[in-house]
């Protein structure tokens, strides 16, 4: 168990270092979510703005085309130089490199969330201060089961010659139940005032555990070097 | 030279110790899509061997070698390394398998120390750090320890690569195509590399295009055409002649 | 491959243009029309059979993607594709019927209902199965890419039916069915099944019959034979050529 535990450190410590050594992901992620957190203002005008529909409606769609560029993006480090046949040689699990890419992309997606967040709030007028743990928790599940699912649909993914949207096309149909689910929920608590019951967080839950599950059970059958 | 005289069984009898052997192959094959790339290969290599693997473009052979590394599994046949069966949950046995492929398997961003570290680290090597710096000592890029990989030559990267390979002292090597793209003195270092892990008592499959070369380091040649053993003999027993004629064009 | 008998797949094809016919007649000349509804209720009997036949064929594909998983046989995607196939088109014919039955019931072509909701997801889901499979070149990643895609598109499917239940939901209506509306809907079944699994069939042996001419393709060209030179001496090179 520890053993594993270091692996998965050393392996998630491993993506961290080349992030911040290369840039090359954070930058276009951040930005790429405020362009569309823009253009989504600019499209919607003053009036559809203010209640939290459209807010999280536009969070959500930075976060899913900017979260598949950072999917994209990790995995393609591995496959640069073949390092990824340097992974499935050393004595691990396959499913360590899963769980390690799954941490490293939630770690990119929580700092991208961390800035993009205060940005569509303050551009959209959006008052979180009606229920902002709730906030928290609705976008931190969702956010849990679309990496799931992005990760491993990034490793199969990548393996291609043409990637492009290929993985936001296959990924964003999967990830529309916390969509739909997550909006309803922010509906509710924003509009209409309303506290969420537990059928919503039920779905969230489930969702998270099934994508999680899934993908870990499914990763060891798909990498190829 | 008969068709059955290119295909001399090692010295060592089958019912030989487990431990003198460290790769057996039995009907080893693979099919994608209902054809066959690798078929019903059997043969032996004995601990601290070294073997080329030669073939055409296409004749399998750096399937063979993923397959030996347990990155590929086989459709059909058994494999064993070190006396254990190769199956699907079965990564201690990679402990002990070095490879070089035709990529450097590296990571470009990280410094070339920082990635021996890393492997050595992934492998449970002790003391990584200190055995990284000894590598890099003898393929001669310590003077470049801290600089990122990218920064490198394409001798540099294989160089390192060749370092990667080595970090967790693997009792086999499995090398595909290493000399490629290396100038004349970086492929010499390698050739005296290869022949020092020799010495020590490593076992090396080696791919190599270059047939001459291939016979003129090597103890035994392994012939692949279209995914069939026509040659496994010595290399002192064989002449570039034949062998050429045995591969065939692709 | 074997061949299906050309007179039972005559036959089968026969008989179940026969039962829709049949079905159709009921429909209009049985089943009393609905009062609230009016004519377009009757809709209904086309749209809840292959509702649940859509159902079966994601299930197909779903069974199709894990056993390509497992065995990593082409057969496993052909079934898969084909399955994949009749979903579509089933999913698209839900989405109409469902919107036309919308309209009359609301006046409008589209709300965003629980139900009309499902069935775009559920069809754009395997839409997306179809259309990535052109982009990939590879038929080995692409087999793998959608066994894995129609594995999680599967699971997904109760997930979305969950989350669209938080959905507020307009008009909910129930209809009480008469027995002779309740016949005529079992019956409709007969014939929806049995081209569910005609389609899937068909579909699935033509994507054999055509991979397997991709294979002859694909061969490389048997080698010219050259005359040897006297006197050289055979190698054992004859072992093994194609």
């Amino acid at each position: 168990m520890m053993l594993l535990l270091r692996q998965i450190i050393l392996l998630t410590g491993k993506d961290l270092r080349i992030e911040a050594r290369s840039r090359q992901t954070l930058g276009l992620v951040i930005v790429l979510g405020i362009l569309i957190i823009v253009v989504l203002g600019l499209g919607l005008g003053p009036e559809q703005l203010t209640n939290g529909a459209s807010a999280t409606a536009a969070l959500w769609v930075a976060y899913l085309f900017a979260g598949v560029l950072v999917f994209e993006k990790t995995m393609s480090v591995e496959r640069h130089d073949g390092a990824l046949a340097s992974l499935l040689l050393a004595p691990i699990d396959r499913s360590v490199i899963y769980v390690a890419k799954l941490i490293s992309n939630l770690i990119l997606m929580l700092i991208l969330a961390l800035v993009i967040t205060p940005v569509a709030v303050v551009l959209f007028g959006f008052d979180l201060s009606a229920a902002p743990w709730q906030f928290v928790m609705i976008m931190a599940m969702s956010i849990l089961g679309f990496a799931a699912v992005g990760t491993l649909f990034a490793a199969v993914v990548s393996s291609t010659r043409l990637q492009g949207g290929l993985l936001a096309i296959v990924v964003l149909p999967l990830a529309l139940p916390l969509v739909i689910a997550s909006t309803q929920m922010m509906i509710q608590l924003f509009r209409d005032g309303k506290p969420i019951g537990g059928t919503g967080l039920t779905v969230l839950l489930a969702a998270d555990v099934l994508y999680l599950v899934t993908s870990w059970l499914v990763f060891e059958l798909i990498l190829e070097p | 030279m008969t068709a059955t005289d290119l295909i001399t069984a090692d010295k060592q009898s089958p019912q030989a110790d487990a431990l003198d052997w460290v790769i057996r192959a039995v009907g080893l094959s693979l099919h994608i899509d209902d054809r066959a790339i690798l078929h019903d290969l059997t043969f032996d290599i004995t601990a601290g061997s070294y073997v080329a693997l030669l073939g055409a473009n296409g004749a399998g052979k750096s399937t063979l070698l993923h397959v030996l590394a347990t990155l590929t599994v086989p459709t059909a046949g058994e494999l064993m390394l070190f006396g254990k069966r190769v199956g699907r949950g079965n990564p201690a046995i990679r402990a002990n398998i070095g490879m070089i492929g035709h990529q450097p398997m590296l990571y470009r961003d990280l410094t070339a120390l920082e990635n021996l570290v890393f492997f050595g680290k992934l492998y449970n090597v002790k003391n990584p750090i200190d055995r990284a710096e000894e590598l890099l000592n003898q393929v001669a890029l310590s003077h470049r320890a801290d600089d990122p990989a990218c920064t490198f030559s394409r001798g540099m990267v294989q160089r390192l690569a060749i370092a990667r390979a080595l970090m967790h002292d693997p009792k086999l090597l499995l090398a595909d195509e290493p000399f490629s793209g290396l100038d004349m003195a970086s492929g010499r270092m390698l050739e005296n590399m290869l022949a020092e892990l020799h010495a020590q008592g490593k076992t090396i499959v080696l791919v190599n295009h270059d047939i001459e070369q291939s016979l003129a380091i090597t103890q035994r040649a392994i012939v692949l055409r279209q995914g069939r053993i026509v040659v496994n003999a010595p290399t002192r027993e064989l002449d570039l002649e034949t062998v050429i004629q045995e591969i065939g064009i692709s | 491959m074997k061949q299906i008998n050309p007179i039972f797949s005559g036959i089968y094809w026969l008989t179940t243009l026969a039962l829709l016919v049949i079905g159709v007649v009921m429909v209009f000349a049985y089943t009393p029309t609905e009062v609230t509804m009016g004519p377009v209720q009757k809709i209904f009997y086309l749209h809840m059979p292959i509702a649940i036949c859509t159902f079966f064929s994601c299930m197909v594909v779903f069974i199709a993607s894990v056993g390509y998983l497992w065995q990593r046989k082409a057969m496993w995607d052909h079934l898969a594709h084909a399955a994949a196939q009749v979903v579509v088109i089933y999913a698209a014919i839900v989405l109409l019927t469902g919107m036309i039955w919308g309209r009359a019931a609301w006046g409008a072509w589209w709300q965003w209902t629980p139900r009309l909701t499902f069935s775009l997801v559920l069809w754009l889901l395997y839409v997306v199965y179809l259309v990535i499979r052109p982009s990939i070149e590879s038929s080995q990643r692409r087999a793998m890419i959608c066994a894995v895609y129609g594995v999680v598109a599967f699971l997904d499917v109760p997930l979305v039916y969950l989350s669209v239940r938080l959905m507020p939901d307009i008009h909910p209506t129930s209809i009480e069915l008469e027995p002779a509306m309740r016949n005529t809907l079992l019956f409709w079944f007969i014939p929806v099944t049995m081209l569910t699994v005609g389609l899937i069939t068909a579909s699935f042996r033509l994507a054999k019959r055509q991979a397997a001419c991709n294979v002859i393709r694909e061969l490389p060209m048997p080698k010219s034979k050259t005359p040897r030179p006297l006197g050289t001496p055979l190698s054992s090179g004859n072992r093994g050529v194609v």
